[in-house]
């Protein structure tokens, strides 16, 4: 599993984050988003979905979200 | 999905909202940035330098908050997605400027008859 910690980034910031290592990762591999931009945390899993990748579980922590998706393609 | 923006204010708040839509764009399809008239004077280098833009309530509070500008935000999507900004040449001939001038971030100098060309089976956006 790859951790991006995004916390303390504005959108799209932590999309983008996600993004560059979605791109880097080998298919099935599982990464955690931490991102304290509650826009993201709601964007993020319309764009995974869009992207055609799995969204597995979005929690809230304290004060951030945890996205987590598998890359599927 | 192609998408267009023709970028016409240089208020922070209309650059930094035209930038986001274009990053999120640019990660699933090929965006076209047109930036003209104050638009594409909020990338000269000394208004950037300077945070010197238009900008009220909102725009004044994103450059307090130090949240990432526009020209981080162009700059990120161009690594992740497909982005070409374009400037407008009509702006650069008639106050006889070059893109030294500006941020590095654009791909091209177009004039309005390319860049329609371009956008034909595009939908456009007007900020």
């Amino acid at each position: 599993m790859v951790v991006v910690d995004a916390r303390g980034s504005y959108c799209p910031g932590p999309l983008m984050e996600m993004i560059k290592t979605l791109k880097q990762v080998e298919v099935g591999e599982i990464i955690e988003v931490l991102s304290s931009d509650e826009s993201s945390a709601k964007d993020i899993p319309e764009w995974v979905k869009k992207a055609g990748h799995e969204l597995v579980e979005v929690k809230k922590e304290d004060d951030y979200w945890r996205i987590v998706i598998k890359k599927l393609k | 999905m192609k998408l267009a923006i023709v970028l016409a204010s240089g208020e922070l708040e209309k650059v930094q909202a035209a930038s986001i839509i274009a990053s999120t764009a640019a990660t699933f399809g090929e965006v076209l940035l047109f930036a003209t008239m104050d638009g594409l004077m909020a990338f000269k280098k000394d208004v950037v330098e300077n945070k010197a833009w238009k900008a009220g309530e909102l725009g004044k509070g994103m450059i307090q908050a130090n949240a990432p500008l526009f020209v981080d935000v162009l700059k990120q999507a161009k690594e992740v997605g497909n982005l070409k900004i374009y400037a407008c040449g009509m702006i650069m001939d008639m106050l006889k400027m070059s893109l030294d001038e500006f941020v590095d971030v654009f791909d091209d100098v177009i004039g309005v008859t390319k860049f329609l060309g371009m956008v034909e089976d595009a939908k456009v956006l007007f900020i």
